[in-house]
């Protein structure tokens, strides 16, 4: 466990370094990034009108569409000689999500996610093996650095199959799995269809990453691995894991609140929410250099809980990840909004878009976007082949595009529900 | 130790600080950086209640921005000017003196006594000197004396306004040793300098200051290493730093 009087100083004393890093963020946003500057005198706010941790609320949002219109380095807030890292991730929107680093963000960055670890245990002698979808590579790559970083020994995700994996987990005696909760219940299923079990095995924790985890399947992961269960919330698109993580206690997240600053508004009006109701998390970074990002707008509904965590870290707590707000969803951790599917469709069939419908499935535990496509004259109009090379583009597509998986159905008319 | 909140301070109308906030604890050093004229003077003097100033300072949780200078120096907090300021006709010895001043005042000879070994020996320099006037100094031996003067005072909180300035580089590295081996001693700083990469090598924090604002903060080694930072105040290509997007 981290020495948590070491490592944040009292609640007064870290309101004050927030305020302290605010307020230099907000100075190098309004002076580097135009699109700050003029954010901020549309509304005419001048950086040093804040002057509380609250005032924050009068500041405008950045939204993943401003994100877009930036595309590629307008929200970069240093030039572009001092950044050493450019990560992109498809996004949600058209255009992907661009992220530059400095050597102080990457260094900041691996401390914080080395931090995720320490929390749950994990120490030098722990061999710590990640398993993520290539979707989520931005992810292993951090957790990789992050758990370096610790000196733990690490097995970085390598691209095997599960029966694979399985093998190196037992025979290198991997203490730590991270993964997300649909790769972990499908390992189990792999496990089971090999004849193996927990005991075959040396892990000691699972720390499941990238998607929400209901209270059933911590229960089967943590019964079917016998492992301790460990979490961790981030965003993909613009920061990493770190941002939130788990503690022994486990009742909610202790958010990263001396790097970044929480609040939860109301999604409709945008007006701050009372403390422990749910509504939309919204984080301004205070300590990034090259990427700022002043109230960005997550999607993510909960709550932050007021009271002192048992385990001894001051840090807030994040409530669990009830929904969300917009019409981004996750597919095994992924998060694609559903305009992305569409476009994809109407890409492979040359701009025509049919009517269908978007569900998730599962198989052995693993999620997948489940598509339906209703027929229509055009559609029929083409021989059954062909509609069974559109069913293989468009699944391609997918997984080159947004790394996820999907089974596509033409149907006479998809089932009822939403589109 | 030192909470600085939303600090302003003015020349008349000119407002030379804009809202800055920064905190200083114990037994740290804290350097704050920043090119000529981005407020590093100001922001020591408002401190030591020479300038206007409005927002919220406290020393040890009791407030400071009312309390005139002298009452500064009572609580435990010393200035090291920038450009010295002794007083030139006056010997070495007389100079420390001025520095007890208060203390003189309350009567605590013994003490004041024992420190003017210790800054003696601190600085044997100064030692040799002693009947020397102090104008007749060369510019290293000034500031040992400005900065032996401050701690006649015995604060707990110094504050040094470019130390380094003017100085032949081995002088430097004296006044740089001196200053680390006071932190050992128990003594707190917060040092001004414009030299960045001296000031950030010993020191445990840093802040940059701009134009009245902190547009950066972190560990001193993560801002020496930071190539924003060196860029801008190494004097090198500073342009560069602030070139709109
Ligand atoms: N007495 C004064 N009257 C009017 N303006 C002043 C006065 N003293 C300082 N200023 C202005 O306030 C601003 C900050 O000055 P300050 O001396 O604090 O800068 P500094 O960071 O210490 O610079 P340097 O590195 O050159 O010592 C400057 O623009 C300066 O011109
Ligand atoms: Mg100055």
């Amino acid at each position: 466990m981290p020495d948590w009087r070491q490592e944040i100083p009292s609640r007064e004393e870290l309101e004050l370094l927030q305020l302290e890093r605010l307020q230099s963020t907000l100075n190098r946003a309004y002076r580097q990034v135009k699109f700050y500057r003029r954010q901020f005198d549309e509304q005419q706010i001048r950086p040093n009108d804040i002057q509380e941790l609250t005032q924050v609320a009068r500041l405008p949002f950045t939204t993943r569409t401003d994100l877009s219109h930036n595309y590629p380095y307008g929200l970069f807030a240093v030039p572009l000689r001092e950044v050493v890292r450019i990560q992109s991730s498809p996004g949600t929107t058209a255009n992907p999500v661009v992220v530059g680093y400095t050597v102080s963000d990457l260094r900041f960055w691996r401390e914080l996610t080395a931090r995720l670890y320490r929390s749950a245990d994990v120490g030098k002698d722990d061999i710590v093996q990640i398993i993520l979808a290539a979707g989520l590579n931005n992810w292993a790559r951090d957790l990789k650095d992050g758990a370096e970083h610790l000196g733990a020994s690490v097995i970085p995700f390598a691209n095997l199959n599960f029966a694979k994996q399985l093998m190196v987990m037992r025979d290198y005696k991997t203490s730590i799995l991270v993964t997300t909760p649909s790769y972990a219940r499908h390992l189990i299923d792999v496990m089971e269809t090999m004849g193996l079990v927990a005991a075959d095995f040396s892990l000691k924790r699972a720390i499941l990453v990238a998607e929400p985890l209901t209270p059933a399947v911590r229960r089967e992961i943590a019964a079917g691995l016998q492992v301790s269960i460990s979490t961790a919330y981030g965003i993909t698109e613009v920061l990493g894991p770190g941002l939130a993580f788990s503690c022994p206690h486990d009742d909610g997240l202790h958010f990263s609140e001396d790097h970044f600053l929480p609040e939860i508004v109301d999604p409709e009006s945008g007006a701050p929410c009372a403390r422990g109701l749910p509504g939309e998390l919204v984080i301004t970074t205070l300590s990034t250099t090259a990427f700022p990002l002043v109230r960005f707008r997550t999607g993510d509904v909960t709550s932050l809980q007021p009271g002192a965590c048992p385990c001894g870290c001051p840090l807030i707590r994040l409530g669990d990840i009830v929904g969300r707000c917009d019409r981004i969803f996750s597919v095994g951790g992924i998060k694609i909004h559903p305009d992305q599917v569409g476009s994809a469709i109407q890409e492979i069939l040359s701009g025509h878009t049919p009517r269908y419908r978007l569900r998730l499935g599962q198989d052995a535990g693993l999620t997948y976007l489940d598509i339906e496509i209703q027929m229509d004259e055009i559609l029929f109009s083409d021989e059954v082949k062909c509609l069974e090379a559109i069913s293989r583009r468009l699944r391609r597509y997918l997984r080159e595009n947004l790394g996820i998986d999907s089974r596509v159905g033409l149907v006479e008319k998809i089932s009822p529900g939403s589109s | 130790m030192l909470q600085i909140r939303n600090l302003y301070a003015y020349y008349g109308k000119i407002e030379a600080l804009s809202g800055v906030s920064c905190h200083v604890n114990q037994g740290e050093i804290v350097a704050l950086i920043g090119a000529n004229g981005a407020g590093k003077t100001t922001l020591l003097n408002a401190l030591c209640g020479l300038v206007q100033a409005r927002g919220k300072v406290t020393f040890h949780g009791e407030s400071l921005l009312s309390v005139p200078p002298e009452g500064i120096v009572a609580r435990g907090i010393s200035q090291v000017p920038e450009g010295r300021q002794i007083f030139a006709p006056l010997t070495v010895a007389e100079n420390l003196a001025l520095g007890a001043y208060l203390r003189q005042r309350r009567g605590q000879r013994h003490e004041i006594a024992a420190d003017l070994e210790k800054v003696y020996a601190l600085f044997p320099r100064l030692y040799e000197r002693r009947q020397q006037a102090a104008g007749t100094l060369s510019g290293g031996e000034q500031q040992m004396l400005a900065i032996g003067r401050a701690l006649m005072a015995r604060p707990r909180l110094l504050l040094l306004d470019e130390p380094s300035l003017g100085l032949a580089p081995v002088i430097v590295d004296s006044i740089i040793e001196t200053i680390v081996n006071l932190r050992r001693q128990g003594v707190t700083i917060l040092m001004v300098e414009q030299n960045a990469r001296t000031a950030l090598s010993i020191a445990d924090r840093g802040y940059v200051l701009e134009t009245g604002r902190i547009l950066l903060s972190g560990p001193a080694a993560e801002l020496l290493h930071d190539r924003q930072v060196t860029r801008a105040y190494l004097g090198k290509d500073y342009k560069e730093f602030t070139e709109g997007r």
